[in-house]
């Protein structure tokens, strides 16, 4: 297995900087996954990896070995497209043996390897079928294990479920994360689906506009996002725009005490960290609608100045639209240009 | 709705699209249907010394035995093939450069091989008179730099090539560019991603997936250049000479309808030979 380091790498297209003086360093057998939304530089940072873009700065190693100006076909990294890319002229058995045979290897041991790898990712006795014979999953299976058959030291999936519905979706990352364990390959795994990246990673890199946002382990990035755009882009998040003055968060008569100097801020507070009160005169907020999932139910929020909040509670039947209440957060972060500048959790 | 009401309804477009259809089908029928079978039944049904009329091969068995008839055929045979020769590798490189190239260049590239299908052939064959033929700018530029001049393809067999290979590039590439269309950019990467350098990612991933673009290229070329007159007429010898020429000649200056129609359908076979061949063919890739 091996260990992958990006340092410093930027690329540009034009005047486009998709990413800019990126730094990473993913451990022998890690699952880090890329996360960010559309225009990011993700699966440009994946391509680049793969070979497929060429750095415009930086340095790609893997395992010491600087592979930042080798063709694709030479680097020791196999992708999963998120089109499958699977050769359609060719059965399961010839997509996946065509890797071996360009390194020449002995028919019998091609046959075995390849075999194998369809046991590993549950496709056994499925090489004749041609891949227009098979499902949305079995071809991303087969996609997946054309990679894994060559072995590579470092395994690239590139929003490979995006195609897939809800269901199959969760079925298939839980296999590959089985498997990524059982093999310990060192992966990169590029999503913008926040529920795929906490299920699967390691570490999870959230980028925005070509920069790193926060590198961190899932739980951190949700309980302590280190931006506003973390906070808001990781799980639902009420991000409430305010002031500090005199120790308080103040907006459109909500406060709340914070140990913090004057000075604009911004509230983050999870729907489930927000407790609400019934309040026994006016109120900060009051309630404009409730949602019953029945484990639990969501109450839409309005302030004063009508900004809505969400609050998780678990029971839809104490509250009723219209009625005032005061709001009691748990657990909260304060930001100040970009950096929280304060954490709390009463819980 | 009264499922009797539907099903009026539907019986009520039957004669709207069979009309529609109509005029297409009777316009073939008439125009390209019947002539064939006229030309057959004319060529087999000949005259006799009574007055009559009786079925007879004469006029095959004379083409099939005349060495002058038999080289014509053999000259068009020859410059169909020349000219899918060097079609195939030249279309097929203008089209992987168009499909994988961007930028200016691409554009440059695309415009001037697009540009021959907006030249009239009676045009071309002057150009390449000009250019190609005794004194031609060809020659003039040797002559200015002291050089000898070429042995001119007017003439010979070789004009006629040059012209058909010019004439039919724009056609071939793009119905070559249409098949590697479908080739996908993730494919292709796919394949280099496994190892695949670009000989490899070439031969074992784009050619599959272009061969019935190909066959149908090669068809077209094929059938259109069987089959030419203008180019052969004016840039080609006169003996022997390619089918399209042959034919008129035997009809106009020899006043012999009856052996030009032999001609014809003779030259009709081998395109409808051609067809069947690249039928056969796409259908088995897809059936694949």
């Amino acid at each position: 297995m091996a260990v992958l380091d990006i340092r410093d790498v930027s690329k540009t297209f034009g005047s486009v900087h998709a990413v800019q003086r990126f730094n990473l360093t993913v451990a022998d057998g890690e699952l880090v996954c890329l996360l960010g939304p559309s225009g990011s530089g993700k699966s440009t940072l994946l391509r680049m990896i793969g070979g497929f873009e060429t750095a415009s700065g930086g340095q790609i190693t893997i395992d010491g070995e600087h592979v930042t100006r080798i063709p694709p076909e030479k680097r020791p990294t196999g992708m999963v497209f998120q089109s499958h890319a699977l050769w359609t002229h060719m059965n399961v058995f010839r997509n996946l043996a065509f890797g071996l045979k360009l390194r020449r290897l002995p028919r019998d041991e091609i046959r075995r390897r390849v075999e194998a790898v369809l046991d590993q990712v549950g496709l056994a006795g499925y090489g004749q079928r041609m891949t227009h014979q098979l499902s949305g999953g079995q071809q991303q299976r087969v996609a997946l294990a054309r990679s894994l058959v060559l072995e590579p030291k470092i395994l690239l999936l590139d929003e490979p479920f995006a195609s897939l519905d809800q269901h199959l979706r969760e079925r298939l990352r839980e296999e590959v994360r089985d498997l990524q364990q059982r093999l310990g390959i060192t992966t990169l795994f590029v999503t913008h689906g926040q529920d795929e990246a906490l299920a699967l990673a390691d570490r999870i890199v959230v980028m925005r506009d070509g920069r790193t946002e926060q590198i961190d382990p899932p739980d951190m990035v949700y309980r302590a996002p280190a931006t506003p755009f973390v906070a808001g882009f990781i799980g639902s998040m009420n991000l409430i725009d305010g002031a500090v003055q005199n120790g308080a968060f103040h907006h459109a008569g909500f406060t709340l005490a914070v140990p913090v100097a004057d000075g604009p801020a911004i509230l983050a507070v999870r729907p489930e960290a927000l407790d609400i009160v019934q309040a026994s005169a006016a109120g900060a907020a009051h309630v404009h609608r409730v949602t019953d999932f029945g484990a639990h139910a969501i109450v839409d929020i309005e302030l004063g100045d009508g900004v809505r909040l969400k609050s998780q509670v678990p029971d839809a039947r104490l509250w009723k639209a219209g009625m005032a209440i005061d709001l009691q957060p748990r657990a909260f972060a304060v930001y100040r240009d970009d950096v929280a500048i304060h954490r709390a959790d009463r819980a | 709705m009264p499922a009797s009401d539907i099903v009026g309804r539907a019986r009520g477009r039957v004669p709207t699209g069979l009309l529609l259809v109509a005029p297409p089908v009777a316009l073939v029928c008439w125009m390209i249907i019947w002539p064939i079978f006229s030309a057959i039944a004319r060529t087999l049904w000949l005259p006799d010394p009574e007055g009559g009329r009786q079925l007879s091969v004469a006029t095959y068995t004379f083409f099939f035995t005349d060495s002058y008839s038999l080289n014509n055929l053999a000259i068009t045979l020859w410059t169909t093939g020349v000219c899918a020769a060097f079609l195939l590798p030249i279309c097929l490189s203008i089209a992987l450069y168009l499909r994988f190239a961007d930028g200016k260049l691409a554009a440059y590239v695309q415009g001037l091989a697009i540009f021959p299908m907006f030249v009239p052939s009676i045009i071309l064959s002057y150009a390449l008179i000009r250019v190609l033929g005794p004194n031609g700018t060809v020659d003039l530029l040797l002559n200015s730099v002291g050089l000898p001049k070429i042995n001119t393809p007017y003439l010979t067999p070789w004009g006629p090539v040059i012209g058909l290979v010019w004439d039919n590039i724009p056609i071939t590439v793009l119905i070559l560019l249409s098949g590697l269309g479908a080739v996908s950019d993730q494919s292709i990467e796919a394949a280099r991603d496994v190892g695949a350098n670009r000989r490899s990612v070439f031969w074992h991933i784009i050619l599959p997936r272009i061969t019935n673009s190909i066959l149908v290229a090669i068809s077209f070329t094929v059938l259109g250049i069987f089959s030419a007159f203008t180019l052969p007429y004016v840039l080609g010898p006169a003996a022997p000479e390619m089918m399209g020429p042959f034919m008129q000649r035997t009809f106009r200056d020899l006043n012999d309808p009856t052996t030009a129609i032999t001609q014809a359908v003779i030259t009709f076979c081998f395109c409808i030979a051609f067809g069947i061949f690249y039928v056969r063919s796409v259908a088995k890739n897809r059936k694949a």
